[in-house]
């Protein structure tokens, strides 16, 4: 798939950017939103506050991340979690399931999991208010905290996964050689 | 006073607000920092773009106001903004003074008694050599113009533009001095910079590499968004330079204000004495 937007070149860095170039070019996210450095400013630290290391764990936030991901049928977003989900943990069945647009749920024994895939396969593809059965097991298995927590993680991703696609990002070289490595290119 | 209204409000921010009225220019010089031509896109501000940031900038404590491009007079409403912010403020324009038709001069008498001064480019005493780099008949329209301008009352500096400032030839430059002395403009009004390595200069392997911490920060809005200095919109093989943006939005100005205060304050003090590029 070819990108509308390329990325901005080291070279040209607006200053607000600079700091994300530090070690070369980054990855195409921040290499374009740099095309408008005021909201990469903003928009970076909040992506990296939600996805990255939380009150939540990281292996709950990659299960929510990539299954999100792939209800959204990013590739970008499903190729580049599925590499940080296996460092995570994930073994290759939940990897699969995940990724998989079919139910999920199955691949996980751990009850706060498997309410998890619900409650992000209902914020994925519902439209309104969420199932009230989605929602009970959620509460039932997560405080106040880490619902929003999560929420926020799984449409920060959603926001991502139409950003990703619509550019038509693609992942880099080493994604993509790891992910053939692990038979799940 | 309020912090909207303190001049020290702006920090190490020059006090002066720029504005890129247009890209298009009737010339085509060998340095242009723009790659500005005729036929170029013009990406022009609006009049109401550049009265609206020129009203709030006052009140974020800007006390004056320079338009350049691009060639700004042939941009069609240029002379009723100016006559708009200098009622504001002392108003600069960069222009290369070969377009001062009699009908344009009737128009700017418009400006009498406002803070107006017109920056006009000479680079060398002799035509020859000047319109090397800046196009035929340039030098004899400049000569031209200066005493007309000077006649409505306009104050005219001179900017000269050269490729090794330091080892200027002294016996050009003192012709130089006597020719802009003998125009009416006095050595106080005079600039010598050097050719910046950007834009066309590029190309024609001109010019000396500058960095962010060459310039003095001064905020300059531009159709394409805001920047840190009037040298930095500049443009090369068709594509805008993006290492000098601040911000895309330029309204509200409080945005690249509080942007550019941010790169500015992180970064170590300027030294514009070791380019002269004021
Ligand atoms: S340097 Fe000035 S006069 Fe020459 S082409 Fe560029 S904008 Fe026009």
């Amino acid at each position: 798939m070819s990108s509308i937007v390329a990325p901005v070149a080291p070279d040209q860095a607006p200053l607000l950017a600079r700091p994300y170039y530090a070690n070369g070019a980054p990855g195409p996210i921040a290499g374009t939103m740099a095309h408008v450095p005021e909201l990469l400013d903003v928009a970076m630290p909040f992506i990296g506050a939600a996805l990255g290391p939380g009150a939540v764990s990281a292996r709950l936030k990659e299960i929510a991340v990539l299954r999100a991901s792939a209800l959204l049928e990013c590739d970008y977003c499903v190729r580049s979690h599925t590499v940080v989900a296996l460092d995570e943990g994930l073994v290759h069945a939940e990897v699969r399931a995940l990724r998989d647009s079919g139910p999920a749920e199955d691949a996980f024994t751990v009850d706060r999991e498997r309410a998890l895939v619900a409650w992000v396969d209902e914020l994925a593809t519902g439209r309104g208010a969420v199932d009230p059965v989605v929602e009970a097991r959620m509460a039932e298995h997560f405080a106040a905290a880490e619902i929003v927590e999560l929420t926020l993680v799984t449409t920060t991703t959603m926001m991502l996964n139409r950003y990703c696609t619509a550019l038509g990002l693609p992942v880099s070289a080493t994604v993509a050689e790891r992910l053939s490595a692990e038979g799940l290119a | 006073m309020s912090a909207d209204t303190d001049p020290g409000a702006l920090g190490r921010l020059g006090s002066r607000l720029w504005f890129y009225s247009n890209y298009h220019c009737n010339l085509q010089c060998s340095y242009c920092l723009t790659e500005s031509a005729p036929g170029v896109a013009r990406r022009q501000l609006t009049a109401d773009q550049i009265r609206d940031a020129a009203r709030d900038g006052r009140e974020l404590g800007f006390d004056s106001f320079g338009i350049t491009g691009g060639e700004p007079f042939l941009h069609d409403e240029l002379i009723e903004i100016v006559a708009d912010l200098a009622a504001q403020a002392p108003t600069l324009i960069l222009s290369n003074a070969t377009v001062f038709t009699p009908a344009r001069l009737r128009r700017m008498e418009a400006w009498a008694g406002l803070p107006v001064e017109i920056q006009i480019s000479l680079d060398h005493p002799e035509p020859d050599v000047n319109d090397e780099m800046r196009g035929p008949g340039n030098f004899r329209k400049v000569v031209e113009a200066i005493p007309r301008l000077i006649d409505l009352g306009i104050g005219v500096r001179i900017a000269t533009t050269l490729e090794d400032p330091e080892n200027a030839d002294p016996d050009e430059m003192d012709r130089l001095c006597a020719l802009h002395r003998s125009l009416g403009v006095p050595d106080s009004h005079h600039v010598v910079r050097p050719i910046i390595h950007r834009g066309r200069a590029v190309g024609n392997t001109l010019g000396r590499d500058v960095v962010f911490d060459d310039f003095e920060p001064e905020l300059t809005l531009t159709a394409d968004g805001a920047f840190a200095t009037p040298f930095g919109p500049t443009v090369r093989g068709g594509r805008l330079d993006t290492d000098l943006l601040v911000t895309r939005a330029t309204a509200p100005l409080s945005v690249p204000v509080a942007a550019l205060m941010r790169a500015a304050g992180e970064a170590p003090a300027g030294d514009d004495a070791r380019t002269g590029i004021r």
